[in-house]
């Protein structure tokens, strides 16, 4: 499945772009969220909640609930689901609260 | 209705919940504590949260240095059924010029005069540079460090004080405000709450923060106190990579690290801050803490804010506060703490309880007497954010 249309963002599909989730390369669309992606890809679990370290996926879609924080080219806490996706963009799973200091 | 109690407290910060705990303690009288909203519903809940023995006077080394071995002892002393938060992360005071770093000095040695296990000391910039690396050191010379000054939640820190005096006997009444205050001659007799009723006391506790001024103004008291805004506000949580907090009093900046490893931001602007009983946030100092804690530490700038939110600090004229007993008898004052009282609650509470039973206090609070003002006995704490 895939988000074609968002009650308040614009979705339009551009080109189709190559981006990494975990290392592994993945493929998505110019125009849609980095979650939208994900999802489209079969991806579920986005982190982990950061007292029992249950799985959390894409829930809210706007930006609000933090389910989605993952780590985006270094950048700890970065809410995938309003984010838009860019070529080569390098998405990880972040591991407790999101580590500033990591500079990879 | 009317009703009989041995002492009424006015304020249920942590002020006021550790006073009527105290007491409690010492006597098994009948004590009322009335809040006019709910528990740390006014600077307690919106301080930053911070304790800290590095101090420039004298009486508040003593209080500051008493309260944090109470802090200590706290979860113990009070069986409360959890931690408090406290965290000593210890305290990073910078200083931008060599007059600063000086104070610093002096600072530190009156507080090894007053505490011999007292341990601030000065760092070179290298040394800071070594305990926190992510630090702007533009322009700093030097600073103070004390490892056992850090933060305790108010939140828990005043729910452990309300539960023990429950426990002990204490009644509670949220959402119950004083409106007046009844004298008999020159000695204070009674309140009145704004649903009308009467309770009768030969003692009243003013620990009301910034409303307090209100309330002395009932008793024909002209307390030196006016409100002024502050604001904070405090981030997602982050992995723990911050050690101490950081104050840079030149540029009016705080920041920490929480327990829960959100970091709480402050920006101090007392020249332009609202001067009045206003407790809202503005969108200006979100604009001002983000170029001011970017400047302290570039790392922070992709780090999302969660909530801001404004408290009043309860300003006297040397930002100092205002203990003991007044020209009223049985009306007593505990405020003005003009934004670190928080941190000295556990000793004032105590102080105030031994006061009121007509003891010595185990601290000699003298010197922050109402009538400092009028004999012009100010002792200025320039140490404040």
């Amino acid at each position: 499945m895939r988000v074609i249309q968002h009650p308040i963002l614009h979705f339009q599909r551009g080109r189709e772009i190559k981006f990494t989730f975990n290392g592994r390369e993945l493929t998505g669309y110019e125009g849609e969220t980095i979650a939208a992606a994900l999802h489209a890809s079969g991806v579920r679990a986005l982190g982990h909640s950061p007292r029992l370290n249950r799985p959390r996926g894409f829930f809210c879609a706007t930006g609000n609930c933090s389910s989605c924080l993952m780590k985006v080219n270094g950048i700890a806490n970065v809410r995938v689901c309003i984010t838009p996706l860019q070529e080569g963009a390098v998405v990880e799973v972040q591991k407790g609260k999101g580590d500033i200091l990591a500079t990879d | 209705m009317n009703e009989l109690v041995d002492a009424v407290i006015i304020g249920g910060g942590i002020h006021g919940c550790a006073i009527a705990c105290s007491l409690a303690q010492k006597s098994r009288q009948k004590i009322l504590l009335l809040e006019k909203k709910y528990l740390a519903a006014g600077a307690t809940g919106r301080c930053a949260a911070g304790i800290r023995q590095q101090f420039g006077t004298e009486i508040n080394i003593r209080l500051a240095t008493a309260s944090i071995k109470k802090f200590e002892q706290l979860q113990d002393e009070l069986d409360y059924h959890r931690n408090v938060g406290l965290l000593q992360h210890g305290y990073l005071m910078l200083a931008y010029s060599q007059s600063e770093l000086k104070q610093y000095q002096e600072n530190a040695l009156l507080q090894k005069q007053i505490d011999a296990n007292n341990q601030t000391s000065l760092l070179g910039v290298d040394e800071i540079s070594e305990m926190v690396p992510q630090l702007n050191l533009k322009g700093v010379v030097g600073a103070s460090y004390n490892p056992k000054d850090g933060h305790v939640d108010p939140f828990l820190a005043t729910d452990a004080y309300a539960t023990a005096a429950r426990r002990r006997g204490v009644e509670i009444r949220t959402d119950t405000e004083v409106t007046d205050i009844l004298l008999q001659g020159e000695r204070v007799c009674g309140v009145v709450t704004h649903k009308g009723e009467i309770i009768h006391t030969p003692v009243v506790v003013n620990a009301a923060g910034a409303f307090g001024s209100i309330l002395g103004k009932k008793v024909g008291i002209d307390l030196p106190l006016y409100p002024e805004r502050h604001q904070l506000l405090v981030s997602e949580p982050l992995e723990m990579f911050l050690g101490p907090t950081i104050i840079s009093f030149f540029h009016g900046a705080c920041f920490k690290q929480t327990p829960q490893g959100s970091l709480i931001l402050g920006v101090g602007d007392p020249q332009h801050e609202i001067k009045a009983l206003n407790e809202r946030s503005s969108w200006q100092f979100l604009g001002d803490v983000a170029r001011k804690l970017t400047y302290h530490m570039p790392l922070l700038e992709n780090i999302s804010v969660i909530r801001q939110w404004a408290g009043l600090y309860d300003m006297t004229p040397d930002a100092q506060g205002i203990v003991g007993e007044t020209g009223i008898e049985g009306f007593y004052l505990d405020l003005g703490w003009s934004g670190h009282g928080f941190q000295l609650a556990p000793a004032i509470g105590q102080i105030m309880a031994e006061i009121i039973c007509g003891e010595k206090p185990f601290i000699d609070v003298r010197v922050l007497s109402l009538e400092r003002f009028a004999r012009g006995e100010l002792i200025p704490e320039p140490y404040c954010v």
